[in-house]
């Protein structure tokens, strides 16, 4: 027998089998496509939302939504390839925000042409993501993480304060405003369909270089660095400057986001770039896929609905009791378990319901957001107290421990425990949480951030990684 | 003719613990040299220092006549220096292919803006890689060949991951390799596999090997010339007859007492 | 000279403050290596539940007990529930990621973080809870330096600090538990097979940090007579600012560094501009961090190659 022969792989081909049914041949057909024609595919679909789409709102959720997509692929750079957790990514936002303001306003009197001032920009940010890349030669994971943070800190100290020293600069607390929009060759672009029109060509072509980048040497690299540095600069890896180039490129990324924003909102306030928006880049990439770029797309898209329907409370009631559906769906079967879950919750709801009537008509005189057959629904089975507040504190943190212990039990107990947790969820939304957007949001998010870590760390589109012991 | 690699006088200690002392030690170009020794006595630590993992405290390391002393691993690499680990350090999310192309970045051009705009010289480098990639690979049959070259290395056995371990460091186009206890593991068969790929590395692709092993029979049939070290420093050198029996080798392995029986 | 002594009081308690949260990053890095975000979190939450005892035993100004068993009580309750959030907060978020990336449990502590300071906010809303201290501990007591006087308040929580430094060396490098928990922070596995219970020890390394955190957290009550949902998240940076200084995983370190950051912050705020204490005070983190990571009484740790 010859060395090295290994039949099992000469015989591969014979033996190869994927899923089956139309999920699966239809996966197949889009992978057998050309990266190029999947990205050709996306983007024709995406450019016919805002025709269909007849709500000015929905097509700013989808300029937002293009805007968060863009920095998430930004930080994918850095966090997804490099391995490098950088939590001053905001503040390159913010500096790009700002420089373009600086340049595009009365605030120094400049107006430079759009192209010039975004080159700039990006340019700038570009060299600032060098700069604070620095302490990445010497520090490690942790470390960085946190001198990362700091810079952050300090850009919106700065810009907060800087007036104070007597350098109108930043503009303070109030920022700067009345930044011109984007204009190209005399055209102005005036409306969200023509933002979101030119956010869709910029994450294209962002995700075509990227994608270019990561399949070429560079990329190889930035992956190796990301498994094992070590071993990666003993292979010839110059590990440092290749930190460095993964800041630098993903602190354009977000300059240049950075520059559409501040002409998309005709302004720039410091308020825009606190850590609250971080989690949100994070929590985007990280559903998404941490590693992909259709992921770092899809997470920016997906997280930005999600939040921008949260603020309408009807909207939000729907997205709320469609998710519970959807999950229990997925994870609760046989399908008899999951109608004798549903049906108990029902019944549970609606005796519980009752009973708290009887006692006591004030504890079910509220009302609910959502309208219509729904929400008379819901009013009559959900116990809805005229002053909700206490008791709705109260089932929020029952909720919170009941969920917990909902990963410890067993199975069975698991099942049976779900009908009063779910009822208890409902209560909970119905009475606190609907009240409450901006609070909500962030509890999701923080939610999210978790349960994706512990869960499903590559996200929906990533793939899943193996590290090294 | 100069050495290939001379290491003079090195010394390394970590915290007050004197690792290596004194060390002399010169590979000429083209030999197959065995680094054998009890666990302890600093023979991974020699491969570390040539490949700037760690700075000597003291003495001088020369690559072809030039000193690497202070150098970061990734100019010393490049300058030919390639290694294996003893416990192996594979990009194990990275595919078989691509562990073996990345570590041809040190001898690569292509500039990321080159990349993007999809160059001919870019695209022809990116060619030219890929197929020395699957030459490389071709060294250990079929194994490593076919559908292996897309699975993320993870997915490979344990022999696997040696060999694609082997081949990466061939990527480098090292002018001597230091293989760090390449069949640890093994089992007999693929023992002898190791001891006719090293043979070969040296035949074939015109390497100079260095080689720490505890496995005798390995040392035996592959080195032209062994180096033991023991507590840092060479304690016998010369062909492998003279080295295994050597009196202070065998009492570095086996004791004082059995020193005394030979 | 009277402002500089009343510029170092200030910032020796500030960074007392600072010292007791900074401990409780180190123990949980020296343990786990891990940087626990949530850390500034657990210490808002305490810093509320002192606030709650002292308003369900009637609130500063209608005390029903004497004083210094309110005091009592409120630092009890503080460090055990902070302790206990602590722990809670290893077994569900941090404890399945163990042997994940690095970079995990660093965004599920942001997660934590983000969610308790939302589910505080949420539960108890965004009002400012002022408790004024004064009208139950008196001011007029204190030590006499020239004209000036130091209030009671400072002083306990300066003395105190140093007592829990002293207390946690002596127990973490004498004990058998101090013992098990360097052995577990240099190697895990090999901790477990020579018969250290592992996760023991890591949620004792919480609840440490924990209690830590409470107990500053109700001080700073005291010493500010302020509590609100946010407090946590600046002084937390600036606790690991101090933890880091002082080099990360050592417990003299710690103490030191949070001394350093707090009398660094004092002295800008007082000399050179409060505006722009914040920013000065991480300036020095990172010039610090790039010149010398592993802080003054840090050591480097080698790894095999």
């Amino acid at each position: 027998m010859s060395i090295g022969s290994d039949r099992w792989v000469e015989t591969a081909e014979s033996r190869t089998e994927g899923p089956g049914g139309w999920w699966g041949r239809g996966k197949r057909r889009w992978q057998a496509l050309s990266p190029l024609a999947r990205l050709g595919i996306l983007v024709a679909a995406t450019a016919l939302v805002p025709l269909l789409v007849s709500s000015d709102f929905l097509v700013r959720v989808g300029v937002n939504g293009m805007l968060l997509a863009l920095l998430a692929v930004g930080l994918n750079v850095s966090v997804g390839w490099a391995g490098l957790l950088d939590l001053g990514f905001v503040a390159f936002y913010g500096f790009g925000a700002y420089t373009f303001a600086l340049l595009s306003s009365d605030q120094l009197g400049l107006h430079l042409p759009t192209v010039l001032a975004v080159l700039i920009v990006i340019l700038a940010t570009g060299l600032l993501g060098l700069v604070l890349g620095l302490p990445s030669w010497r520090l490690s994971g942790d470390y960085l993480a946190i001198v990362t943070l700091f810079f952050s800190q300090i850009f919106l100290e700065l810009t907060l304060n800087v007036d104070r020293l007597g350098i109108d600069l930043t503009g303070g607390p109030n920022g700067i405003s009345g930044v011109d929009p984007f204009s190209f060759l005399g055209f102005e672009l005036s409306s969200p369909t023509s933002y979101f029109y030119l956010l869709l060509v910029l994450v294209a072509v962002i995700v075509t270089i990227l994608y270019l980048v990561d399949q070429s040497r560079t990329g190889r690299a930035w992956r190796a660095l990301r498994d094992d540095p070590l071993a990666a600069e003993i292979m010839t890896v110059p590990i440092r400057r290749l930190k460095l180039m993964a800041f630098a490129t993903g602190a354009a990324v977000a300059g240049l986001a950075g520059s559409v924003f501040a002409s998309f909102q005709l302004g720039v306030y410091p308020l825009n770039f606190q850590i609250q928006f971080l989690i949100v880049i994070y929590a985007a990439l990280i559903l998404g896929g941490s590693g992909s770029l259709a992921g770092a797309v899809a997470g920016g898209i997906v997280v930005t609905l999600v939040l921008d329907l949260l603020r309408d409370p009807g909207q939000a009631s729907a997205a709320f009791y469609g998710v519970i559906a959807v999950t229990l769906i997925a994870k609760v079967r046989p399908w008899r378990t999951l109608g004798a879950v549903v049906g108990a919750t029902v019944a549970l709801g609606l005796v519980v319901h009752a009973v708290v009537g009887a006692i006591s008509p004030d504890a079910v005189a509220g009302e609910v957001e959502a309208s219509g057959l729904f929400g008379s629904a819901i009013e009559s089975w959900v116990v809805l107290p005229e002053d909700p507040t206490t008791i709705g504190n109260w089932a929020f943190c029952a909720l919170v421990v009941g969920v917990v212990a909902l990963t410890r039990v067993s199975a069975r107990t698991r099942t049976i425990l779900l009908v009063p947790l779910l009822y208890l969820a409902a209560f909970v939304w119905e009475n606190r949480l609907v009240d409450e957007p901006s609070i909500t949001r962030q509890l999701l998010l923080g939610v999210l951030l978790i349960v994706m870590m512990i869960s499903r760390p590559h996200g929906l589109l990533g793939t899943p990684r193996v590290e090294r012991v | 003719m100069a050495p290939l690699l001379e290491l003079r006088g090195v010394s390394k200690s970590f915290g007050g613990l004197s690792v290596i002392q004194g060390l002399d030690l010169t590979v000429a170009e083209g030999e197959i040299v065995s680094l054998i020794g009890p666990n302890g006595a600093g023979k991974t630590t020699v491969f570390n220092l040539v490949t700037g993992v760690y700075e000597p405290d003291e003495g001088t390391i020369r690559l072809a006549g030039e000193d690497v002393v202070g150098l970061p691993p990734h100019r010393i690499a490049t300058m030919g220096a390639a290694r294996t680990f003893q416990s192996i350090r594979l990009f194990l999310n990275m595919s078989v292919r691509e562990n073996v192309m990345v570590a041809g970045y040190g001898r690569t051009r292509t500039r990321p803006w080159q990349a993007v705009l999809r160059t001919r010289g870019a695209r022809a480098e990116e060619a030219a890689e890929r197929e020395l990639a699957e030459e490389l690979l071709s060294f250990f049959g079929t194994r490593l060949a076919g559908f292996r070259l897309e699975q993320p290395a993870y997915s490979l056995s344990y022999a696997n991951r040696r060999r694609l371990e082997i081949a990466r460091a061939m990527a480098t186009r090292p002018r001597v390799l230091l293989l760090d206890e390449p069949a640890a593991g093994m089992n007999p068969h693929e023992t002898h596999e190791i001891t006719e790929l090293t043979a070969r590395l040296r035949d074939e692709a015109g390497f100079t090997v260095v080689v720490i092993e505890h496995d005798m029979h390995v040392v035996e049939g592959v080195s032209d010339r062994v180096v033991a070290l023991d507590h840092g420093t060479v304690i016998a050198e010369g062909s492998f007859e003279h080295v295994a029996t050597h009196p202070a080798v065998v009492e570095a392995y086996l004791g004082k007492g059995a020193a005394a029986t030979k | 000279m009277d402002f500089f002594i009343q510029q170092l009081v200030n910032g020796l308690t500030l960074g007392s403050l600072y010292a007791l949260l900074a401990l409780g990053y180190s123990i949980v890095y020296g343990v786990l290596g891990l940087l626990n975000f949530a850390q500034g979190e657990v210490y808002m939450v305490g810093a509320f539940i002192g606030f709650g005892v002292l308003s369900g035993l009637g609130g500063p100004a209608s005390l029903a007990v004497p004083v210094p068993l309110a005091l009592f009580l409120m630092f009890v309750a503080a460090a055990l529930g902070s302790g206990a959030l602590s722990v809670a907060i290893e077994r569900i978020a941090f404890r399945p990621l163990r042997d994940a990336s690095r970079i995990a449990p660093l965004i599920t502590a942001l997660g934590v973080s983000v969610f308790l300071q939302n589910a505080v906010l949420l539960l108890l809303g965004p009002d400012i809870r002022n408790y004024d201290a004064s009208s139950f501990i008196p001011f007029t007591s204190g030590i006499h330096v020239g004209p000036l006087n130091i209030s009671l308040i400072r002083i306990i929580v300066i003395v105190a600090t140093v007592a829990v430094m002293l207390v946690l060396t002596l127990w973490v490098g004498r004990s058998k538990l101090g013992r098990e928990m360097r052995a577990v922070a240099y190697d895990r596995e090999g901790a477990q097979m020579i018969g250290v219970d592992v996760d023991r020890t890591i949620m004792i390394a919480f609840f440490v940090g924990g209690v830590l955190a409470g107990i500053a957290g109700v001080m700073a009550g005291l010493v500010f007579s302020r509590v609100f949902q946010l407090m946590g998240f600046v002084a937390g940076l600036k606790a690991f600012t101090g933890a880091v200084i002082g080099g990360i995983g050592s417990i003299p370190g710690a103490m030191l560094g949070g001394l350093l950051v707090g009398l660094a912050e004092s002295f800008t705020a007082a000399y050179i501009s409060s505006t722009f204490q914040n920013v000065i005070v991480f300036a020095v983190l990172v010039v610090m961090m790039i010149v010398r990571p592993t802080g003054l009484f840090g050591r480097p740790t080698l790894g095999k190659v």
